[in-house]
């Protein structure tokens, strides 16, 4: 009876001890929702976490070994691709889009800008099998995993199983990007009243709050909808966004509403990367917004800004810079 | 006390070894017909006097399979996907555990993956990403591979490649199929393409590639080709 009651407690005390690892695995504001990812089917573990950031870092998943997921998704830039409106794959082959910044992802529905993958984990297999981003297979890049001297032994730590799937290799790679967590930037620590705006950074966010925030809602900066915010089609591209998705003329020209934290370093911006700089982008909405049907109704009034409102904007919009997320070292390249 | 766990264990075994003898393991086995023959895989075979095909690939997902008497479903099998490979002999009978006792006269499944499993990220098993069933720019479950050559197909390499799926309104190629079953042993289950093939347009709607209407059309004329042997 005893060796029972011990095994109870026992078994209580790894579920308590899980339970609290679990937090300390992924951590967010209490003033934010809940996420939308279904941790349930997919719970974390350092291990999982571990495995999945090598994974992100290693060009193993590429064809010719040459392109990783950071190639177009690097930390210093908020895991996007700076500098390339279009972002690149093997055989210096050119992307459709630009890619997009990597944080806060548990709270996505969707993804890509065109919402064409509908779940995290099966993110990873579009740039993985396109043949312009990393030209592989999922079915080779588990091989090639199964057949490396590391792996095996890293997939049994993590999975108690070295027979390497696509599933569990999905998984870790979903599990890495979910830590991905963006919350300490200068407005989140005024939101907390731990510092202060400055005044030109407050008539910013008064500013940003009377024209942006309807899309862009706080605190995650996105409602996740698909919009078409104005911009004239690239006849270079004619890329009509989401319509490509669900075949509806309604959805012609809209794509997802990116999120706003640390834009000051995800340059360029836009779906096909063409605006340089935010003034650029402030300027479109306030004199470049093209009429079409399906433009986004919160579009439809003219937004007029002075040109001190605009300096005053763009001063906000740099508070959302997180330092700590974009050099922490949790989130980095593996050094073997 | 420990004595007492140790019986209680041993009974516990056998109620379940009793329980489990009373369970019989059918067979369903999957195959495909043409000209009334056995198909067998990349090998022309002659249509009419002019034409001839080699199917290269019959490959599709069974799911939620279940037994009935009329109306009355008696057994479902939990947890029921089945990724069906005519050229991985082993994945072409599913055996299915269900109770001795039952009498059934229908057998249902779905030819195809359901939404909601669209949806739930990455699975295991058959549904392994890794088995090729899966598309990649945009979400979701290939339910039907159906490739390989005719004279027929007016494209470049004379080939047709049908990828049926969709989980999507209006493009959900899903189908439930329901069989009438003559007696409880036959479980032969027949894709008869000498039913399927003149309903296909083979000369110009020879590739579909992704959600679509044609792909609910041809999924439904597929469906209508199953048949009890």
């Amino acid at each position: 009876m005893r060796i029972f009651i011990l095994l109870i407690l026992f078994v209580a005390s790894i579920l308590f001890l899980s339970f609290d690892t679990e937090n300390d695995l992924f951590n967010y504001p209490t003033s934010w929702q809940k996420p939308y990812y279904d941790f349930t089917k997919n719970p974390l573990s350092k291990e999982k976490i571990e495995l999945g950031r090598r994974l992100f870092y290693d060009p193993i998943l590429s064809k010719d070994s040459t392109i990783s997921c950071q190639s177009c998704h690097s930390q210093y830039s908020a895991f996007t691709h700076i500098d390339h409106s279009l972002s690149h794959g093997i055989n210096d082959s050119i992307g459709l889009r630009n890619s997009p910044a990597l944080m806060n992802l548990a709270w996505n529905k969707s993804f890509m800008w065109d919402g064409a993958i509908n779940h995290l984990d099966m993110q990873a297999l579009a740039p993985i099998s396109n043949p312009i981003e990393m030209g592989e297979n999922i079915t080779n890049v588990v091989y090639k995993l199964q057949n490396s001297k590391i792996y095996p032994k890293l997939f049994y730590n993590a999975f108690n199983d070295s027979i390497i799937t696509g599933e569990h290799t999905l998984k870790a790679i979903s599990q890495f990007m979910l830590t991905l967590i963006s919350s300490n930037s200068k407005y989140d620590s005024v939101m907390r009243e731990q510092s202060d705006f400055t005044q030109q950074e407050s008539n910013g966010y008064k500013i940003f709050k009377a024209n942006c925030s309807t899309c862009h809602t706080e605190p995650l900066f996105t409602n996740y909808e698909f919009e078409n915010n104005g911009l004239k089609v690239d006849p270079s591209h004619n890329d009509y966004g989401r319509m490509r998705i669900t075949s509806k003329s309604y959805d012609s020209l809209k794509f997802k509403v990116p999120t706003l934290r640390n834009i000051e370093f995800s340059y360029p911006y836009m779906h096909d990367g063409r605006f340089k700089r935010l003034s650029d982008v402030i300027n479109h909405y306030t004199n470049g917004i093209e009429e079409s049907e399906t433009l986004s109704k919160k579009l439809k009034t003219k937004i007029n800004l002075t040109s001190n409102e605009k300096v005053d904007l763009i001063s906000f919009l740099l508070t959302l810079t997180d330092k700590e997320f974009l050099f922490n070292p949790k989130f980095g390249y593996i050094k073997k | 006390m420990i004595n007492k766990y140790i019986k209680l264990c041993i009974c516990i075994l056998i109620f379940f070894s009793k329980l489990h003898s009373q369970d019989i393991i059918s067979k369903i086995n999957f195959d495909s017909s043409l000209n009334k023959i056995k198909l067998e895989l990349n090998k022309y075979i002659l249509l009419n006097k002019n034409d001839s095909i080699s199917i290269e690939t019959i490959k599709f997902y069974i799911s939620n399979i279940k037994l009935a008497i009329d109306d009355s479903i008696i057994f479902q099998e939990p947890n029921s996907y089945h990724l069906i490979d005519f050229e991985n002999i082993s994945t072409k009978s599913i055996s299915l555990n269900y109770h001795k006792n039952i009498i059934f006269n229908k057998i249902k499944f779905n030819l195809g993956i359901d939404s909601a499993t669209n949806v739930s990220g990455a699975l295991g098993g058959d549904l392994d990403p890794t088995k090729g069933m899966y598309w990649t720019w945009q979400n979701g479950y290939i339910n039907f591979k159906f490739e390989g050559k005719s004279n027929i197909c007016q494209n470049k390499n004379n080939e047709f490649q049908y990828h049926l799926g969709g989980y999507l309104y209006p493009n959900n190629s899903i189908q439930e199929i329901t069989l009438n079953i003559k007696n409880n042993k036959d479980l032969n289950i027949n894709i008869n393409l000498d039913n399927l093939l003149p309903n296909l347009n083979l000369s110009d709607k020879n590739h579909i590639m992704s959600p679509s209407l044609e792909s609910v059309k041809v999924s439904k004329i597929i469906a209508n080709s199953f048949e009890i042997k």
